[in-house]
């Protein structure tokens, strides 16, 4: 067992750690969600339709698996007509229906209601993937357990018609639909995302959805949200613009003046808190670079006898600032030691942005580019790698700090100890040693 | 409004109410411009929209309608204390008055950094898929996945003594979490650029090409879209009063001395030392400036091991020249020195980072040379793989530092075969190398 103070700061830093990455673990799931809802087939009951023109549209509110992220980009069954995407437009005011407009009705409402016969029968099955093309005369099936359209509504769709509200669009001949809605008044109503060139009447499968994969590229965004986009980056680009002229010299020097009369009051000789940390800060950004120094001097091959002086002045004036850099450290712990008193809550919040001093915090648009999503994956793998390797290497300090004088002070030795601390600290807690009695030796 | 007329010309009179305005329209849920001037002249009645404002900006705890004025006065008096504020001393310990001195102190907080834009970079609305091109150098300085050395905010572990066992099972846990940490995130960028590329020439921004999961998210469901586009439009607003005030700030500035000015002398009698370090906030402090001193020492050590040969070398050798090698002597030793001043110019004053840093927005492009437009994800893996290379490196030193000390450590126990999985046999080795 370990003494208690220990304990109870090593459980601490690994809880910190496990905690850290399932913090990143929840955000990476909250994005997941999000994406893959993106990919599946769009909820109607969110998606409102643009415009009014006629033509069949069914969405299949999906709840189902994800399409599979390994599959290459459809052919895009849909030929791109450039139909405006569904904006997020206020519900457009109903208009009368045209003759024409109620035929396809009728006709799709056949198609309809055979839909949902169908669909009952393979819900079971839940092949998403087979159904994924316009032409086929699969269904838009969906795991989603399929509560029947009544088969009455459809006899309503001529009057139905008429209250159509476009944006109650999609047609909800199954799936767990919030509401009822009869699937012509549906049909009517989510025309916008659909191919107008294929006939409603000569087409007698199923009603179609909207899916990323084959429609994405008829997308488009509404002009409320594109002037407001570029609008933003603009700005931002002129507030992070590090020159505006004598105008902001002027300020800046009034602002100096303005400090520098505000910190005539006394000043305490004492550090505070965030000076410290900046101070720390410092000194480990000093102690990586010495010792990145230091290995670019060792890792030069010996050249003649002038470089390898130099090398010597090199180490020597390294040597010398690392020994400046442990009296400022040890000045500060005993300015750290000297000022002991009750802090409200812990460690005060709203503490300087980590990442070193000197940081620009200012945000400025910037775009990364990749090329393929396996750029992109690698790209992602490294980044984890690097911070991976960074808390390795602070609990690797940490469990040093802690074990290793345990270990090596314990009289009797710990074996079991011992071989716990080698695989923490020694194998990364990936393999274990073992300890043998050696019989061949006697014993003493 | 604009009765009060201190600008002295700079950008005509009358422009202080709008640099006041412009800032109340840039601060988040700032007070009002009157609060403004109702505080220079230390009226209560500003107080609470400021202290308000100032725990807003300095304290990520959840505001508290509850807590009495004057808890919420000491709190904020000790995190301005806490950022090294000159004047903590004045601050008041009551919820009462000192509407004044909080002025002062928001200005001192304006004045010392760039509050204005790190607050609205902080609460921005993200319009893109974002990844953090951070690219500082390997130290552990709290990116990312670093374990926060604090005491736990949740103190639930006042547990006694543990087994080692235990720290063996959470280190387990932990790997567990990274491998799916990293299949998630392989899944999501799947998943990203899918969605980058089945949106391909929709964006109205032909720089950027395709949507983004924001973008099409709020297409998909349109009240999301609608609470984006207003969003984004408040930011905007934000944005131009910031901007607004950055061209009036000199009239700000001005005015804020005058304010000081007619602050009342300093009584002398008051004791001027405000809570600054706390014994609770120490231990994590004073561990780190341990582990800080220990590395410093080895690094102190190894250096000097390192120049021992060399030093020998050159002492042989150089003992048959004369004054001209001196001469020589002293310029490299200059060389040198200058080096060494610009590497410690790095870490005092801060690097400026070479590359971008901070969240960059994805772009799927297949293009290859793409007009100078941004970082290009090959160069931030170049970077990414020189880093991993250095910690793995540092890392493997210190599991070699310690599988000697426990080699000494076996060294010291006859009778036993410590046998390694997959080396040899762990035995202590007398130069220390592995």
């Amino acid at each position: 067992m370990l003494p208690a103070d220990s304990s109870r700061r090593l459980v601490a830093e690994l809880r910190g750690a496990l905690d850290a990455c399932a913090e990143r673990q929840r955000e990476l799931e909250r994005s997941l969600r999000v994406s893959r809802r993106l990919l599946r087939a769009w909820d109607p009951a969110e998606t409102p339709a643009p415009e009014p023109s006629p033509g069949r549209a069914s969405e299949d509110p999906a709840a189902g698996k994800p399409a599979s992220p390994a599959s290459p980009a459809h052919g895009g069954a849909a030929p791109p007509r450039t139909v405006r995407g569904p904006p997020p437009a206020p519900a457009l005011p109903p208009r009368t229906p045209t003759p024409q407009e109620l035929k396809e009705l009728e006709l799709l409402t056949q198609a309809l209601e055979k839909a949902v016969r169908v669909r009952k029968d393979i819900s079971k099955a839940g092949q998403r993937s087979k159904t994924a093309s316009l032409k086929s005369g699969s269904q838009a099936a969906a795991p989603a357990p399929a509560t029947a359209v009544p088969p009455g509504a459809s006899g309503r769709a001529g009057s139905r018609a008429a209250e159509t509200r476009p944006s109650r669009g999609g047609c909800r001949a199954s799936g767990p639909a919030r509401t009822m809605t009869p699937g012509p008044q549906a049909t009517k109503t989510g025309p916008g995302l659909r191919d107008q060139h294929e006939p409603p009447s000569a087409d007698p499968h199923s009603p179609e959805v909207f899916r990323l994969k084959e429609k994405g590229t008829l997308l488009q965004l509404p002009s409320a949200y594109r002037k407001a986009a570029s609008l933003n980056t603009r700005l931002w680009t002129q507030l992070s613009s590090t020159s505006m002229g004598d105008a902001r010299d002027a300020a800046a020097a009034a602002k100096n003046r303005f400090l520098q009369t505000l910190q005539a009051a006394p000043a305490s000789s004492t550090l505070s808190v965030a000076e410290v940390e900046a101070e720390v800060a410092r000194l480990r950004a000093a102690c990586s670079l010495l010792r990145l120094r230091q290995d670019e001097v060792l890792a030069a091959d010996p050249g003649d006898w002038k470089q390898e002086y130099r090398r010597l002045l090199t180490l020597d004036g390294l040597g010398a600032m690392a020994t400046e850099c442990l009296q400022r450290l040890q000045d500060l712990r005993t300015v750290a030691e000297q000022q002991p008193e009750p802090w409200p809550e812990g460690r005060p919040p709203g503490t300087p942005l980590p990442c070193g001093p000197g940081t620009d915090p200012l945000w400025h648009p910037q775009r990364l580019l990749y090329s393929s999503t396996r750029e992109l994956q690698a790209l992602a793998d490294l980044r984890l790698r690097v911070a991976m390797l960074k808390q390795q290497l602070h609990l690797q300090k940490v469990l040093m700090a802690e074990l290793l004088p345990l270990v090596c002070r314990t009289e009797p030795p710990d074996l079991a100890l011992c071989r716990a601390a080698h695989s923490l600290l020694c194998e990364g807690g990936q393999h274990f040693l073992c300890v043998l009695r050696d019989e061949a030796e006697p014993v003493d | 409004m604009g009765r009060r007329r201190r600008g002295s010309g700079a950008a005509g009179v009358g422009a202080l109410p709008e640099a006041i305005a412009a800032l109340s329209r840039a601060l988040p849920g700032g007070p009002s411009p009157e609060t403004f001037r109702r505080a220079k002249f230390d009226r209560p009645e500003a107080v609470p929209a400021l202290r308000r404002l100032l725990l807003g900006l300095l304290s990520s705890l959840p505001e508290d309608g509850a807590a009495d004025p004057d808890g919420q006065a000491r709190l904020l008096r000790s995190a301005l204390c806490a950022r090294g504020y000159p004047r903590g001393a004045r601050l008041p310990e009551s919820g009462a008055g000192g509407s004044r001195e909080l002025l002062l102190a928001l200005a001192w907080l304006l004045a010392r950094e760039p509050l204005l834009e790190r607050l609205l970079a902080r609460a921005r609305v993200q319009l893109g898929d974002e990844v953090t091109a951070c690219q500082r150098d390997p130290t552990p300085l709290q990116c990312e996945l670093q374990a926060r050395p604090c005491p736990p905010a949740h103190g639930v572990d006042t547990e006694g003594p543990v087994d080692i066992r235990f720290l063996q099972w959470l280190m387990g846990k932990l790997q567990i979490r990274w491998r799916t940490l990293a299949s998630s995130q392989w899944e999501h960028c799947a998943l990203l650029g899918q969605i980058h590329a089945y949106t391909q020439g929709c964006h109205s921004d032909r720089e950027l090409g395709h949507l983004s999961v924001p973008e099409t998210e709020a297409l998909r469901d349109p009240e999301g879209g609608q609470q984006l586009l207003w969003r984004l439009q408040c930011e905007n607003k934000r944005l131009e009063a910031a901007l607004q005030w950055r061209r009036c700030e000199l009239l700000f500035w001005q005015w804020m001395d005058s304010v000081l000015v007619t602050c009342p002398p300093e009584e002398a009698s008051r004791p001027p030392t405000p809570p600054r370090l706390s014994g609770l906030l120490l231990s994590p402090v004073s561990r780190e400036l341990e582990l800080l001193s220990r590395e410093l020492q080895t690094l102190q050590e190894g250096l000097r091991e390192a120049a021992g040969p060399l030093r020998v070398a050159w002492e042989a050798r150089a003992g048959a020249r004369g004054p001209e090698l001196e001469a020589w002597q002293q310029m490299v030793q200059m060389a040198v020195t200058r080096e060494l001043v610009a590497l410690k110019q790095t870490w005092e004053h801060g690097r400026a980072p070479p590359q971008p840093h901070g969240p960059c927005r994805l772009v799927q492009s297949q293009a290859a040379v793409p007009a100078g437009l941004g970082l290009q994800a090959a160069e931030l893996m170049g970077v990414l793989r020189s880093q991993e290379a250095c910690l793995e490196e540092a890392l493997s030193q210190l599991q070699a530092q310690c599988q000697q000390e426990l080699a000494r450590l076996s060294g010291a126990l006859p009778g036993l075969l410590w046998i390694l999985p997959s080396h040899g046999r762990l035995a202590p080795t007398p130069s220390g190398t592995r």
